[in-house]
């Protein structure tokens, strides 16, 4: 009896843990609507429900019931397992992220390796789809994606290890619990570290000013030119997950997590967690796109140093 | 992995049955694809498959209760080895033309090149250790355990391996470079 319980109540986390997947993409999508609205001093949707909100159900409907074209050219295994493989990392980021004191699925002491980990496979599923659409805007774009991630992996591993050094521990959980005095970003070799961390996913996650492989002035759509309907969406999912998530590994890493005053735990969590994700809106809202030239040169001459001296500057400062 | 052991435990569910199906269930399906690295005739499709063995090989580490080296094995292996080889594939010229036919001259090279690499291994193998298939008892090693090790006992084969990395990307820049003018 005891174990079909277990079996049921794992399945009740899976179910939470998608819900709330679902759920958020559709928030952030509405949400960046119209923070870019009102940015450019225009309203965004405002016909479904109050100021919108229920736009993001009503485009779900709709990529729903749109036929889904395959390309008659496409490498049809690739092309149709590419967003399955580009949603599956961030679903799985979920079972390290601690969203209260024992709000956690599982804290691993790997934790912040294991979310590296994640990040580095997501970019397959962008590659299969480059590859498998057979269209060269396509495949541009799926190079693009690999040669930003690959470049920008570096600085945003170092800048995770430094907090981890600083807590003494790989576990998201015990690097919560070492900010109990004070919030990392406050020590200024963290507040550097968090800039780093910040851009770099920025870049991870393929947003504006880094967004070259999906660059729409050049490559239409970039990798995913040629998917319509459900597959279409879960590339966007995939993609407004990954914001939540390096959101809400900053606000863990950074903010000092689900620690806070009179209210509970989860709810610092989201508060912190959805404003960095609001930052990373205005800065895709204001800043224009990088050139190829300027994105590499960026990530190997200006960032990667940075976090090399960072790193060796939180060395000497821990042991001191 | 020993977590889940604990819960089958205090559940229980035979703990040796679900992890001996899980683990045969896993090997399975990284052998199945490791044939399908070698068959396959679409050299982007034998890189992505590729990415699958070696996931699978990761969670082989997870039964040894190795953690580390199972997420280690993904990021490295999967996450920057795989990507970098569809990378150089994306790069090569004419990749789509065709699929490719291998000969029998070079079929019978790389057949004898891979059995006597699977002997020697084999030999290897067989003569460190008696083929365990258990984990020994206290056998994991906590992770400040592992980077203590690695700073104190195997300090020189960890300088001398991170001295030949230096080597190769020196290298790699001095070729590149010396293509483009």
């Amino acid at each position: 009896m005891l174990s079909i319980l277990t079996i049921i109540w794992a399945l009740i986390v899976g179910i939470i843990v998608l819900g709330f997947i679902a759920a958020s993409a559709m928030f952030l999508i509405w949400w960046e609507r119209k923070v870019s609205a009102h940015i450019q001093s225009r309203y965004g949707p405002m016909r479904v429900g109050w100021h919108g909100v229920l736009q993001s159900v009503a485009d779900a409907v709709k990529l729903l019931l749109k036929e889904n074209i395959i390309p008659a050219e496409a490498d049809k295994l690739v092309w149709w397992l590419a967003p399955f493989i580009a949603i599956v990392p961030p679903v799985m980021a979920f079972v390290v992220l601690p969203f209260g004191k024992n709000l956690i699925v599982k804290d691993l002491n790997v934790g912040v390796l294991y979310l590296m980990a994640l990040s580095s496979v997501s970019v397959i599923g962008i590659f299969m789809a480059g590859w498998g659409s057979n269209n060269k805007y396509s495949l541009i774009g799926g190079m693009r994606s690999a040669a930003q991630i690959i470049s920008y992996e570096l600085p945003l591993i170092i800048s995770m290890i430094i907090v981890a050094m600083q807590a003494g521990s790989l576990s998201m959980q015990k690097i919560v619990l070492a900010q109990a005095g004070c919030w990392n970003i406050l020590h200024p070799n963290m507040a550097m570290a968090f800039i780093v961390y910040i851009i770099a996913a920025t870049a991870e996650i393929n947003r504006v000013p880094f967004d070259i492989p999906e660059a729409e002035s050049e490559l239409v759509a970039g990798f995913h030119t040629e998917y319509s309907g459900m597959k279409f969406a879960m590339f966007f999912i995939g993609e407004y997950t990954n914001l939540f998530i390096i959101s809400a590994i900053a606000a863990t890493l950074f903010f000092g997590g689900w620690q806070g005053p009179i209210l509970p735990g989860v709810v610092w969590f989201l508060i912190k967690s959805y404003g960095i994700v609001f930052v990373l809106m205005w800065v895709r809202w204001t800043f224009p796109r990088l050139r190829v030239d300027q994105l590499m040169g960026f990530a190997w001459k200006i960032l990667t140093p940075i976090s090399f001296v960072n790193l060796a500057i939180t060395g000497w400062l821990l042991l001191k | 992995m020993s977590g889940l052991i604990q819960l089958l435990n205090s559940h229980g569910i035979p703990q040796d049955f679900v992890i001996k199906a899980a683990f045969y269930f896993i090997a399975a399906l990284t052998l199945l694809f490791a044939l399908f690295v070698v068959l396959s005739r679409h050299i982007f499709r034998a890189a992505v498959y590729l990415a699958v063995v070696l996931t699978g090989i990761a969670a082989v580490y997870l039964f040894l209760d190795a953690e580390f080296l199972a997420v280690v094995q993904v990021l490295i292996y999967v996450g920057a080895i795989v990507v970098l080889f569809i990378f150089t594939v994306m790069l090569t010229a004419d990749i789509d033309s065709g699929t490719f036919v291998g000969t029998l001259r070079r079929m019978s090279v790389a057949a004898v090149a891979s059995l006597a690499i699977f002997f020697i291994l084999f030999k290897v193998i067989n003569m460190v250790t008696a083929w365990k298939t258990a984990v020994p008892a206290g056998a994991s090693i906590s992770l400040s355990q592992l980077g203590k090790s690695l700073m104190t006992g195997y300090a020189l084969p960890f300088e001398v391996i991170s001295l030949i990395s230096l080597a190769a990307l020196v290298g790699a820049l001095v070729i590149g470079k010396a293509e483009k003018r």
